[in-house]
């Protein structure tokens, strides 16, 4: 409870961070309350062919798309898309990342080195390239949107908590737990684990950042979710047809893709600030 | 490692290039004018002519390339080409044809031992339009009693064969012999050659590109009835709608395909240097129902899903008026389309008493659509609007063409319903009834899983009959009795419209070469 | 030395790297719920047909031969023929990729172009109004999507004001090709006209790939100059009375260019990465767009071959680094 209120005191005290908190707060809003906010809820499967293609106005913040739907609206259910997909696939990479990277980094074995040798296969290739291959083998679907990015995006973990894992054992007072017999499944919990929750904590925020970006550009290359979807990435992807007339059609989805992982980026700058003073952003604090 | 030495195939690229630099610096004060560009929509992957059969293609094997005959004009009438004269014996099984004087491009004179080759050649390569002949035309059973007659034997009566025809085109076999690796037929070589008598001759090829080629003087077809023909075409490859759009409006191209989206097509007429022309084409726009499958097996639920399509919203909004609206599985400007059905219209209340006949529960209904076509993906959501308004629960899945004509052989793979085209590769009801809704065909071109006895010989006396009356009624009859089983969702017929720089005259548009034969077009 | 033992130690995980890589291709490949070779034969094929062709790409055998003739073909140079075009997917790989190293090149040089000045700018500037302006810049460089960005440069250079071309590398069929890389081959050609036009075609696909780039360039350099003014040496060179413009430039860039130059690796792959977006918008004939019209046409073995040579220039890009890392790093070669 002190440690949180600090956080939040420091947090406060850093705009651009609290911005970013800020952003991110309005997504889990708007994410969750999407049908309360949306001036058109039904427009995520309901279509009005007439009325295609028109510009912003008081009834249409955001004007309509191809079918006739209010982009607005869609662009809100949009939130729960990218939501979904960053969470479950951060999460699952973490899962498998954090205790490979643990058991790599406490044992010297050939098993941790064959880990290892295996996560920096996947991490030699950039991680949207592996994604793509992956995406269009499984076919379009959220869950195979979530998939790819969890097999690529788990070596990055282990990668990251391996390192960590080797500096932290090298601590005297681990290295003394050691020597008094703790097991090792102790001392990973009790000991490593928590050195390295800060740094944990601030990857996955900006991790959040990215791995929006990687999902939306899925969406745009025709991997993600299929029409009619409100997924971002998706619905810039179906704009390009008809620019430069609708350009609003193109803007809104980015425009929310951009505040988005600007949102994560912020805070997670602000966090590293506080949380990991050995790779401040600056030197100046 | 082998894979960074520079590879023969780049390097004879280079040469070839080379070599056509070379060309272009000797001719290009003669008239950069006579050079039409054509931006295309899809990539030209290959040259030969035997290993593809598709319309976004078509430049490539009607301009570098002779067949025997060749569709004209719109209506598409077959025209004699390479052969002046073709006799058909009594029994429907013996076409031989008489070839007329003409030359390829090395030189080298087309003789009937050519035409054996090719037909021979796709028999053997078995793709393309490979199908057209299968089944039709034993390998082997085609002679060159001399130099000038070509006879073919058909393994049973065909309707069809005239009309399939002009795929066969003919290449050079000395060339093409003498580029053989390992017995491939020269597929490797042909990809990226030319060894064809066509109106142009090739002088530059790029996958990445597109080709060009120039006017080939010797063509048998001669160039006086052209005033002032082209001297060069070149079609490249522009993936991306608006840069064909604007590089069109920009003079940089002085063509592109005649299936824009609408919204585009109103921009080009409203420049002063485009010239869009309008011709009604063959290519319905149409669902399949999986017809073997629960509950789609139920005509009423056919009906229901028929009833449930916004037809107006779809081509009179979504496609701003710019197709015909067609009900039945047959272009309407094709003979053997009957002009009094009136077939389905947007109809919910229709839709929900044909639905309350169907017994049993209804499961979540899967509909298909291409990816990277945005009307199938727009049309399935249409179709969901109208059957979530009914009761019924859908699933849009869209995939890549690949994975859907994977998916559209397969009884238990195939979806519920996909939308999607069927275009004229040969301009013959055949090409959308018989292959659509035979019951022999099941699996491969009918997709439907659709087998109705009457209707099935109704199509098979329409194959293999001569006698066009009867083949008419028998066509106008199925379509009938196919839009009562609601066997698809059929919504329109496309129209061409074809944009050109004011520049360009003489654009002669076929349903099957989509207006890209350039041997009648001029350019001031 | 130390770096010499670094730079064999990274030779010899390459093979390994390269294989495990193989493994992966070959694995994603093998689980295709669709049917390529039912495409391939085309619209209309019969059961024959079909039949003929899985013998052809020999995709009848066994897994284990399979992946083994995938190895020893790989190992050849030969990833195996198209799917689609039915040519050898190296050939197509090969001819595409100068025009992707090309464009990464130039947004290379203009990321570090734009960004180590600014860099060095913000730092020296610490914490005026220009210092957050670009911080603002660097934040959104980063959070900004490359296809959106794309798209918005399209939307207002080249259909609105109609200053740059729209799409395409050039303006038909380019140079001559020596060197596969327009802007040198135009010169090779002393053609200053296709030099002109090869470089007006680069101006926007360049400038959206170097965005995120120079974000991060701008963001280590800044780190890298505000270190090593803080640096006791720094306070030294003051105090022996060289003025502060000179320690800056001489002493404190070289090291901060080292920290940057380290984030070269991870620039590089930001760079790979989005250009497959980029020019996928751009119609950039490059590797990024075969990619994207092999997704279109579901043509896994492009897609695995263009995985596969993605990872082969990420992973020797990165030894480079590590090679000039060694080379110009002191404290490295001590």
């Amino acid at each position: 409870m002190e440690t949180l209120r600090f956080l939040l005191r420091k947090l406060a005290a850093d705009r651009t961070a609290a911005l970013g908190a800020l952003l991110i707060m309005l997504l889990i809003v708007v994410a969750i309350a999407a049908p309360l906010l949306a001036t058109h809820p039904e427009d995520v499967s309901e279509f009005h062919p007439p009325e295609r293609l028109l510009p912003p106005s008081g009834d249409h913040y955001f004007g309509t798309d191809r079918m006739g739907s209010d982009i607005y609206s869609r662009i809100l259910f949009g939130a729960r898309i990218t939501i979904t997909i960053a969470v479950i696939a951060i999460t699952v990479s973490v899962l498998i990342g954090v205790p490979i990277g643990l058991v790599a980094g406490y044992y010297r074995n050939w098993i941790s080195d064959a880990l290892m040798r295996v996560s920096d296969i996947f991490l030699a290739v950039p991680q949207i390239v592996l994604a793509i291959a992956i995406a269009q083998t499984l076919g379009p679907s959220i869950e195979n949107v979530i998939l790819a990015l969890s097999v690529t995006y788990w070596p990055f973990w282990a990668r990251l908590v391996y390192a960590e894992t080797r500096s932290t054992l090298n601590e005297t007072f681990i290295e003394a737990s050691i020597a008094l017999g703790a097991s090792p499944w102790r001392v990973m919990m009790l000991h490593v684990l928590p050195n390295i929750s800060s740094s944990l904590i601030v990857r996955t925020t900006i991790g959040m950042g990215g791995t929006i970006l990687t999902a939306a550009t899925l969406g745009f290359l025709g991997l993600g979710p299929p029409a009619p979807s409100p997924e971002w990435g998706r619905t810039i992807a179906e704009s390009r047809e008809f620019l430069p007339e609708a350009w609003w059609y193109a803007a809104a989805p980015g425009l929310a893709i951009f505040l988005v992982v600007m949102g994560f980026n912020l805070l997670g700058d602000g966090l590293r600030d506080i949380l990991d003073p050995r790779t401040r952003r600056s030197a100046d604090g | 490692m082998k894979l960074f030495d520079t590879s023969p195939g780049l390097g004879r690229l280079a040469a070839a290039a080379l070599i056509a630099l070379g060309v272009a610096t000797f001719q290009s004060d003669a008239q950069a004018d006579g050079k039409f560009v054509f931006a295309n929509a899809s990539a030209y992957d290959t040259l030969d002519p035997h290993a593809v059969f598709d319309v976004g293609r078509v430049a490539s094997r009607i301009n570098l390339y002779d067949g025997l005959m060749r569709w004209q004009d719109n209506p598409p009438k077959l025209v004699p080409w390479l052969a002046d004269d073709v006799q058909v014996s009594d029994d429907g099984l013996t076409y031989s044809f008489t070839l007329r004087d003409a030359t390829f491009h090395d030189g080298s004179p087309v003789e009937a031992s050519d035409v054996v080759y090719s037909i021979e050649r796709i028999l053997a390569m078995k793709k393309g339009a490979y199908s057209l002949f299968e089944g039709v035309i034993e390998p082997g059973s085609t002679k060159a009693p001399d130099a000038k007659t070509v006879v073919f034997t058909l393994t049973k009566p065909s309707a069809i064969f005239l009309a399939t025809v002009p795929e066969i085109h003919v290449v050079n076999e000395e060339l093409v012999r003498a580029n053989e690796k390992d017995g491939d037929w020269g597929t490797t070589w042909l990809s990226e050659n030319d060894a064809g008598s066509g109106s142009f001759m090739l002088k530059r090829y790029d996958p990445a590109i597109g080709w060009q080629a120039d006017r080939f003087d010797d063509h048998f077809y001669g160039w006086d009835m052209v005033e002032n023909p082209l001297d060069s075409i070149e079609f490249r490859t522009v993936v991306e709608i608006n840069s064909r759009v604007l590089g069109l409006m920009n003079g940089d191209f002085h063509g592109t395909d005649g299936y824009l989206p609408q919204d585009q097509v109103k921009r080009l007429r409203d420049d002063d240097n485009i010239d869009v022309q309008e011709e009604e084409s063959m290519r319905i726009f149409y669902a399949i129902i999986h017809n073997g499958r629960a509950p789609m097996d139920d005509v009423n639920f056919r009906k229901a899903l028929s009833y449930s399509f916004d037809y107006d919203g779809f081509i009179d909004n979504i496609l701003s008026g710019s197709v015909a609206r067609d009900p039945v599985p047959l272009p309407n400007n094709m003979w053997g389309a009957p002009t009094d059905v009136e077939g389905y219209s947007y109809d919910l209340d229709k839709a929900a008493e044909h639905l309350a006949m169907v017994e049993g529960e209804i499961p979540e209904i899967t509909l298909g659509a291409l990816a990277g076509y945005g009307q199938t993906e727009q049309a399935a959501a249409l179709l969901q609007n109208g059957l979530n308004k009914i009761g019924v629960k859908t699933k849009i899945v869209a995939e890549p063409w690949p994975v859907a004509s994977g998916k559209m052989r397969d009884e238990q793979q195939m979806y519920d319903l996909l939308f999607l085209w069927k275009s004229t590769y040969y301009a013959d009801p055949n090409n959308w009834l018989g292959e659509m809704y035979s019951c022999d065909q099941i699996g491969a071109r009918n997709n439907s899983w659709y087998c109705d006895e009457e209707v099935d010989a109704l199509l098979n006396e329409a194959r293999t009959s001569t006698d066009q009356d009867v083949r008419r009624a028998n066509y106008e009859k199925a379509n009938k009795m196919l839009v009562d089983d609601a066997a698809g969702i059929f919504v329109y017929n496309t129209k061409w419209f074809g944009p050109f720089s004011t520049r360009v005259k003489g654009v002669r548009f076929s349903p099957i070469g989509n207006g890209q034969e350039m041997r009648w077009v001029s350019i001031d | 030395m130390r770096a010499l033992v670094l730079t064999v130690n990274r030779l010899i995980w390459f093979v390994p790297t390269i294989l495990g890589l193989l493994i992966i291709t070959f694995t994603i490949s093998h689980i295709i719920p669709a049917d390529p070779i039912a495409f391939i034969a085309g619209d209309n094929a019969s059961a024959e047909q079909i039949a003929a062709l899985k013998e052809k790409f020999g995709v009848d055998k066994p897994l284990p031969v399979q992946l083994w003739n995938y190895i020893v073909g790989v190992v050849q140079g030969d990833f195996g023929v198209s799917l689609y075009t039915h040519r050898p997917i190296a050939n197509d790989l090969l001819s595409r990729l100068p025009a992707t190293l090309e464009l990464a090149f130039v947004a290379i040089i203009l990321s570090a172009a734009i960004g180590i000045p600014l860099g060095v700018l913000a730092a020296v500037n610490r914490n005026s109004m220009l210092d957050h302006v670009l911080r603002i810049v660097t934040v959104s460089g980063l959070a900004i999507a490359a296809f959106w960005l794309a798209i918005l440069f399209q939307l207002l250079f080249a259909m609105e004001w109609s200053v740059t071309p729209l799409q395409g590398r050039v303006d038909g069929w380019g140079p001559d090709v020596h060197t596969g890389f327009f802007l040198i081959d135009s010169l090779i050609m002393a053609d200053w006209e296709i030099f002109g036009d090869v470089a007006h075609h680069m101006i926007l696909p360049a400038l959206t790939l170097a965005f995120p780039a120079m974000a991060t360039v701008m963001r280590f350099t800044r780190a890298g100059v505000l270190d090593a003014i803080n640096s006791n040496y720094v306070d030294y060179q003051q105090a022996m009375g060289i003025p502060r413009r000179v320690v800056i430039w001489r002493y404190v860039l070289r090291n901060a260019l080292i920290g940057t130059v380290t984030q070269l690796g991870l620039i590089f792959g930001i760079l790979i990465a989005n250009a497959v977006v980029v020019e996928a918008v751009f119609d950039w004939p490059g590797l990024g767009l075969y990619a994207v019209n092999s997704i279109l046409q579901s043509d896994y073995s492009a897609i695995m071959g263009f995985t596969l040579i993605m990872g082969m220039v990420f992973i020797i890009a990165n030894l480079l680094v590590d090679i000039t890392h060694g080379a110009i790093d002191p404290r490295e070669a001590h």
